[in-house]
């Protein structure tokens, strides 16, 4: 029961929202590149935020219904369609037993998720389901889905409250040129001025070497004040770590938790999303901004997926009222 | 006890308490790392301790920046260490040379010392593990008596296996998992730092201390059977933390 997988797509993986709480014992934290769509996906199909989902990268899956559920896809437009007619991205939409579905091809994005109701029972390793290709662990098997895997769902559902309207509009994802915000620190001071101008002025371009554990960019060099190490410290999502070599890397989902190279700023997490569905060869240009603006902005955010969880679930949005973020000072 | 906060994003901080590897100041990170775990707070997803730092990773809708540095440094100044502190030693077994420590004569040449006191002077003393990191398991650890300084290979391997007891200069490390590496192998342990079959899968915590006990053949043998397993126990005991005596 469940799903069959006819074809399992270039890099398609199950994740949750992160494995955290073993990044002390040396274990990335995995989780969804673009963390907004991930959680979209499982609000459409009235999941929790943190349910178990497919990521998909570039070219999809072919995926048979052993049984009826309720999905959803967000992120990249990758053309979704079922048994061969387009289906939208961004709705919920009741699947039948025995229906296939399949993707066009890209229209824009990078990475799409597959939300299905109740979300996939795979086994739950150290309190997560999310699949770490590089150590072998989580999701399923701990490795990508392959042609002919089957998984189960945990609880799927042939009917959802306001089914109909379920539906978001589809985020756009710019082509070429992006712009993302960057906190300075945590060590900005091991580069010279010239070299913190060069970074927020003149941006950079994201090359081939783009996968789940980081984004390596190209631009002329990052000119360090030092030798362009550091006693190895901790890494967080979108860190920008600065090698001797002077080309930056963003450090994404399957990052290590700990690195030895200057980090000369962190992406604001409201902007991942846009890195994790940009292509290589694009632009990259960096603006700064305050830790304090970009705690509002991910705030703000976590507030519109409360109020589009709301807006499904109308009947226990009192029970939501009650924890829904304590902004600061906003 | 003075800490520099370092801003690591709009969900993380880095707790920084010097910036040089000492035992000094690993130990003042680990004692934030306990207590945050110790008394959790609701707004602290984890911490993660390395050698001078410890990072703290947060939700920043539940706790804003300036808040949490003000909790932090709130607990730093709690912080005091314990009067007789005792510090964890795990016995890792080791079977020298060999095919895996296919090294180690060549190590023992390079100091002009037998093979035989080589293994002595690296079984010798206790090694204190900074952090984990590179892998799930993976020990830094440091020694602090430097009678070694072998040097990186000039080419890489592509492949060591996983139980590779591994020095360079005058460190020593295991590695958990096959990986590539550029340190000269004198030896493998059968024990498994990181076993994903069991509850808890790591064998080893930052801030603990690992001593390597020789083993031959056919201890090796018997120890590596019960460890495929799942049933060998290493052996632990408690020392008193030495702390002046150390560089």
């Amino acid at each position: 029961m469940g799903i069959l997988f006819h074809k399992g797509g270039m890099l398609t993986t199950v994740q949750d929202e992160g494995r955290f709480g073993y990044q002390q014992y040396g274990v990335s934290p995995a989780g969804p590149m673009d963390v907004r769509s991930f959680k979209l996906g499982n609000l459409l199909v009235g999941n929790r935020l943190s349910e178990s989902a497919l990521e998909v990268t570039v070219v999809g899956p072919e995926i048979c219904f052993k049984e009826a559920n309720v999905i959803a896809i967000t992120g990249a437009d990758l053309c979704p369609q079922i048994n061969g007619a387009e289906i939208p991205n961004y709705q919920a939409v009741l699947v039948q037993k025995d229906d296939v579905l399949s993707f066009g091809g890209r229209r824009s994005g990078m990475r799409a998720y597959i939300a299905f109701a109740g979300g996939l029972d795979v086994p739950v390793v150290m309190g997560s389901k999310a699949t770490l290709i590089r150590s072998s662990l989580g999701g399923a098997w701990g490795r990508a889905i392959k042609d002919g895997d089957d998984l189960p769902f945990c609880a799927p559902k042939t009917f959802l409250p306001n089914l109909s309207r379920r539906r978001l509009p589809p985020e756009r994802f710019f082509a070429n040129e992006i712009v993302l915000r960057v906190i300075p620190g945590p060590q900005e001071d091991s580069f010279t001025l010239q070299g913190i101008r060069h970074f927020f002025w003149d941006g950079a371009k994201i090359s081939s070497e783009f996968d789940r554990m980081g984004c390596r960019l190209e631009c002329s060099p990052i000119e360090h004040r030092g030798d362009g190490s550091i006693i190895t410290d901790g890494v967080a999502f979108g860190s920008v770590q600065v090698p001797p070599s002077g080309q930056p890397i963003i450090m994404l989902a399957d990052r290590q938790s700990t690195g030895g190279y200057p980090k000369i700023g962190t992406v604001a997490s409201v902007d991942l999303p846009l890195l994790a569905q940009a292509m290589p060869g694009y632009r990259l240009r960096f603006v700064q901004v305050s830790i304090e603006t970009a705690q509002m902005l991910y705030c703000r955010q976590l507030n519109y997926l409360k109020d589009v969880q709301r807006s499904f679930t109308p009947h226990i949005g009192q029970q939501l009222e009650q924890w829904r973020p304590k902004i600061e000072g906003y | 006890m003075s800490a520099k906060f370092l801003i690591a994003g709009d969900q993380a901080i880095s707790v920084q308490f010097g910036e040089t590897i000492c035992m000094e100041t690993n130990r003042q990170v680990m004692m934030l790392h306990h207590n945050l775990q110790e008394y959790p707070h609701p707004g602290i997803l984890e911490t993660v301790p390395s050698y001078s730092s410890l990072m703290v990773h947060y939700h920043p809708e539940i706790v804003g920046c300036q808040t949490m540095k003000t909790l932090l440094a709130e607990r730093i100044s709690q912080m005091k260490e314990a009067a007789a502190a005792m510090a964890t030693v795990t016995e890792i077994p080791v079977l020298y040379g060999g095919e895996y420590g296919m090294d180690l004569e060549a190590c023992a040449r390079q100091e002009n010392i037998s093979t035989e006191e080589l293994i002595r002077i690296h079984a010798g003393h206790d090694y204190y593990i900074y952090m984990l990191g590179f892998a799930p398991g993976h020990p830094y650890t440091a020694r602090f008596a430097e009678p070694f300084t072998y040097k990186r290979l000039a080419t890489p391997r592509a492949w060591l296996v996983g139980g590779s007891v591994v020095i360079v200069e005058n460190l020593s490390n295991i590695l958990p998992f096959d990986q590539p590496c550029g340190w000269n192998s004198i030896g493998h342990t059968p024990v498994k730092l990181c076993d994903y079959q069991k509850e808890f899968p790591f064998l080893l915590k930052a801030g603990e201390w690992i001593r390597f006990i020789p083993v031959d053949e056919k201890e090796y043998q018997a120890i590596k059977k019960q460890a495929d397993q799942g049933q060998y126990q290493v052996r632990r005991y408690q020392k008193e933390m030495e702390s002046k005596a150390v560089k």
